[in-house]
């Protein structure tokens, strides 16, 4: 009988570490702040407006799909996503990114486009 | 009015019907009558505000806000009922006009087996109780008006007559960013069109529309079923919750099976319908993605089976008296089944998940956040009280001996497996909650090895008898179907080339897990039929399992840019674009590409449309389903073959005012040209034209040339420039934020110089789904499985 809690245990000991140790060797912080998100080597989540006046570029040949976001404080970042243009893009005000910041790029293995939010939301936020 | 009328009565009606089963619980006479209409009143009330809901939206009642807000004039009736469930306020009506169908098979059966109908019913119904607040008026009730809190309508939306109307003017705002303009719809405004005499529902003529990516059939079926399955889920807890009260724990493991059974089963059929959907219509690629709402249905899911096994074991212990095994690991598993369905709800409905899903959230405001932690936490905290009351007199009849070749032991162990990966599953999906996220390879690495046990416990479990076997016999059962499994096994993986050893040992294990179920199923299914549901239901899992591991591991992609008429050899097939047409009177367009493989000739049509509800280009992807594997193509891009560009040259990328030379030649780009005009065209998101002024120096002569960048309709083109007495190409190839991209060439060593035939590329991802038919055709006899171990358990009760 006791046998059999210390080998459960055991096992349950196991499991937890191991999946704390994939847990942070997986994990992807949020990062709103490009100054931090350029210094950083990490893969992260970095949620920015997308500027609209720098237009984006897709590069068939290479399939790059490049445009530029900037932070809340006016920092801009250009980003290159390998693949084409996300649907929704056009229409999104802010973009989450997956990746890490490299050489000048943030180079995202995955992008989230959020559609403009209600217009009444932005509208009574202003007034 | 008269739908929140009805959704307001219909909370009284449930609180009634909680109260007066209390009341008939505490043997008060009568009381069960009035408890048994109130059920049938509240159901009554809610299909009353359901069918009335639907009819406002058939009708295009845009005087309701969730109306207005999801639905439009242009939809077909098909696409209007999907209306009903494409926002919050619809989708929890949906849950809760399940809840009571649900409510009224349960009070059937319950009140036909002893006394179970009193308490069971009795916190079935404060579950609706509970979700019927959620659709009052004051949080998600999709009857509420449009003007109750001010709401912004593009001008588009309204009739024009009215809008020259001298009281408009104090409603109209112009948004100066997009220059779009809005009505703003308040009570004030109501106010004087009520006066005027102008219904609401003449003065809104249109709605937002439909969310193109929820038009489409697999959005029809998909979330109607998984309500049905969070609606059955609160049953094994209503049924738990009643054990605990009348203290005895014999009979509602009987009684509850089918209704486990049934949950679980509809749950995963909607989980796959769901995954159907990001197949074949979102163009994931894959059936599965990790995504958080996804996941978010999946861990109840996993509870569920993992509490089917250990049902199973009570069950079959109390054939020898007395309450059984595994009681408390019954209940706890029963209650936390619907505990995690209300967690799944908290977490895609709280907006917390807005920054790491692909399905849109929107924030649901304070008070429906706070209370759908109320309602998570009040079930919890009703779960927890009983089993805390009960523990000590639960905990008399847990001593049992364990043999180590038994079968419960090895189905226990099967549910650990299965509440370990829930375990998993559910801390990635939590992360958002504290700001983080995990990548797709932390539920990848952790859920194979768990698949792989649970594949191998599976046959093994069967092979077992109950309570002891001998090693010897258990081995004489084994070996035959241990050799098919190697054997078959081998031959897959050097035929398939599978040289990753855990997919591997998960081939195996698959292999396995199918021989065994196999054998038992041939052997049984003459005889004794409903005994088979377990066994068939394994069969599917097998074969889930193994399209999952060909899929996973073996899929091919590429990305191919196919000219118009000109076949490309990709995958063993010649791939031609014929051409596009319009489809759907002209609003999508269907991009027909012929794949050829010796003498047979495939056509398949992905589509590409530009939506006017998001402005966005949408892609729909189009496949050839074949016997061993799908040929998937999602469209990328289009081009008409205006584009000349070459990229041949020499690369430079210029800030305003610099200058670089080039064959003796310099080149300087001294400014942007893009009028404020222009700016205004862009950021309203119409077509516009951005210039680059060079400056060209050859020797004594200047050329001042300005190559363009064009936007039309959303396609972006470039008009270059040739210099021909200073053989010069210059090409624009990219604009950035106070930098240009150029491509300078020779004119006379530029292999584009000539005029090019115009010719139109379609770029597509492609793709080779080895066995992809095996997942759909697993969940289709794992389905079947269940539904005959349910009617099997439900003959028992």
């Amino acid at each position: 009988m006791k046998n059999k809690y210390i080998f459960g245990g055991i096992i349950i000991l196991i499991f937890f570490s191991f999946m704390a140790y994939l847990f942070t060797q997986t994990n992807i912080s949020y990062e709103n702040n490009f100054t931090k998100v350029m210094n950083s080597n990490k893969t992260l989540k970095v949620t920015g407006s997308w500027v609209r006046e720098n237009n984006y570029v897709y590069d068939k040949e290479k399939n790059l799909f490049m445009f530029t976001i900037k932070d809340e404080n006016g920092n801009m970042m250009k980003v290159i996503y390998k693949g084409s243009i996300p649907n929704n893009f056009e229409s999104a005000t802010s973009v989450v990114v997956t990746g890490k910041y490299k050489d000048g790029y943030f180079h995202a293995s995955d992008i989230l486009t959020k559609c403009p939010s209600k217009y009444q939301e932005q509208y009574t936020a202003g007034s | 009015m008269i739908g929140n009328i009805l959704l307001t009565l219909a909370l009284a009606a449930s609180v009634f019907t909680v109260v007066m089963y209390y009341l008939d619980f505490k043997g008060y006479v009568n009381a069960k009558i009035y408890a048994r209409l109130g059920v049938h009143t509240t159901t009554i009330l809610v299909i009353a505000a359901s069918i009335l809901l639907f009819h406002a939206i058939l009708t295009h009642q845009y005087q309701y806000k969730y109306v207005y807000e999801y639905s439009g004039s242009g939809l077909s009736t098909g696409l209007l009922l999907s209306t009903f469930w494409a926002g919050q306020q619809g989708s929890f009506m949906l849950w809760v006009f399940f809840s009571v169908l649900v409510g009224l098979v349960l009070l059937d059966y319950t009140s036909k087996r002893g006394d179970l109908e009193t308490r069971v019913m009795m916190v079935y119904m404060l579950v609706v109780f509970f979700l019927l607040i959620l659709v009052n008026p004051t949080l998600k009730s999709p009857f509420n008006y449009i003007w109750v809190d001010p709401v912004f309508i593009n001008l588009k939306n309204i009739n024009h007559t009215y809008i020259s109307m001298p009281f408009m003017r104090d409603f109209i705002f112009t948004d100066t960013t997009n220059n779009q303009s809005f009505v703003k719809m308040s009570k004030e405004l109501y106010a004087i069109l009520h006066t005027s005499g102008i219904p609401i529902n003449e003065f809104i003529v249109e709605g937002k529309g439909l969310n193109p990516l929820l038009q489409n059939f697999w959005m029809q079926i998909h979330p109607p079923f998984l309500f049905i399955g969070f609606a059955m889920s609160a049953v094994p807890y209503s049924f738990a919750i009643a054990a605990l009260i009348k203290n005895d724990y014999r009979d509602w493991i009987k009684q509850s099976f089918p209704w486990l059974l049934g949950a679980t089963m509809v749950l995963g059929l909607a989980i796959m319908l769901g995954g159907y959907w990001a197949y074949g219509v979102l163009g994931w690629g894959g059936y599965w993605g990790w995504d958080p709402v996804e996941n978010s249905s999946l861990i109840p899911w996993i509870i569920g089976a993992a509490a089917i096994h250990t049902f199973l074991i009570q069950r079959k212990y109390q054939a020898k008296g007395g309450n059984g095994r595994f009681v408390k690991t019954n209940l706890i598993l029963s209650i936390l089944m619907f505990i995690l369905v209300l967690y799944s709800t908290f977490l895609t409905r709280s907006g917390i998940l807005g920054d790491s899903s692909v399905h849109s959230f929107v924030a649901p405001g304070m008070l429906v956040y706070l209370f759908l932690i109320i309602l998570m936490l009040t079930f919890l905290f009703i779960g927890l009280i009983g089993l805390a009351v009960r523990w000590k007199y639960l905990e008399k009849f847990e001593n049992f001996q364990d043999n180590f070749l038994s079968r419960e032991l090895a189905l226990f162990t099967g549910s650990v497996a299965l509440i370990a990966s829930a375990i998993i599953i559910l801390v990635g999906t939590s992360a958002p909650i504290w700001g983080q996220a995990v990548e797709i390879k932390f539920y990848n690495e952790l859920n194979l090895p768990i698949a792989i046990i649970i594949g191998l416990l599976n046959g093994i479990s069967l092979l077992l008898s109950w309570k002891f076997t001998k090693g010897k016999s258990f081995w004489k059962r084994t070996r035959t179907s241990l050799v098919i499994t190697i054997i078959a096994s081998a031959l897959i993986i050097i035929l398939g080339g599978i040289n990753d050893v855990m997919l591997a040992i998960m081939t195996f294990s698959s292999m396995f897990t199918l021989i065994v179920n196999l054998e038992i199923a041939f052997k049984i299914i003459k005889d004794k039929a409903l005994y088979a549901g377990a066994y068939i239901a394994h069969t599917g899992l097998a074969l889930f399992m193994l399209g999952v591991v060909a899929t996973g591991g073996f899929t091919q992609e590429k990305q191919i840019e196919l000219e118009k008429g000109k076949p490309v050899k990709a995958f063993g097939y010649n791939i031609t674009f014929l051409g596009y047409k319009p489809v759907e009177n002209g609003k999508k367009f269907a991009f027909n590409v012929q794949l050829q493989k010796e003498n047979s000739v495939e056509i398949i049509s992905p589509v590409m449309y530009r939506s006017d509800f998001n402005n966005s280009l949408m892609r729909e992807p189009d496949i050839l389903n074949m016997l061993t594997k799908d040929f998937y193509v999602t469209p990328l891009s289009y081009s008409t073959g205006d584009d000349t560009r070459n990229h041949n040259g020499e690369k430079f990328t210029l800030k305003e005012g610099e200058e670089i030379s080039f064959d003796n030649k310099t080149i300087k780009f001294v400014e942007f040209d893009f009028p404020q005009s222009e700016m205004n065209k862009m950021r309203a998101g119409g077509d516009f034209t951005i210039g680059a002024k060079l400056l060209v120096i050859d020797g004594n002569n200047k050329y001042e040339v300005e190559p363009k960048l064009r936007s039309a309709n959303g396609n972006r083109s470039y008009e270059n420039v040739s210099l021909e007495n200073a053989d010069l190409r210059i090409e624009l190839t990219g604009l950035n934020a106070g930098t240009i991209d150029i491509s300078v060439s020779k004119l006379s060593e530029s292999s584009q110089a000539a005029p090019k035939k115009k010719t139109e590329v379609f770029t597509v991802e492609a793709s080779i789904k080895p066995f992809i038919g095996l997942v759909w055709l697993g969940v289709i006899i794992t389905v079947l499985g269940f539904a005959v171990s349910i009617v099997r358990r439900t003959k028992e009760t």
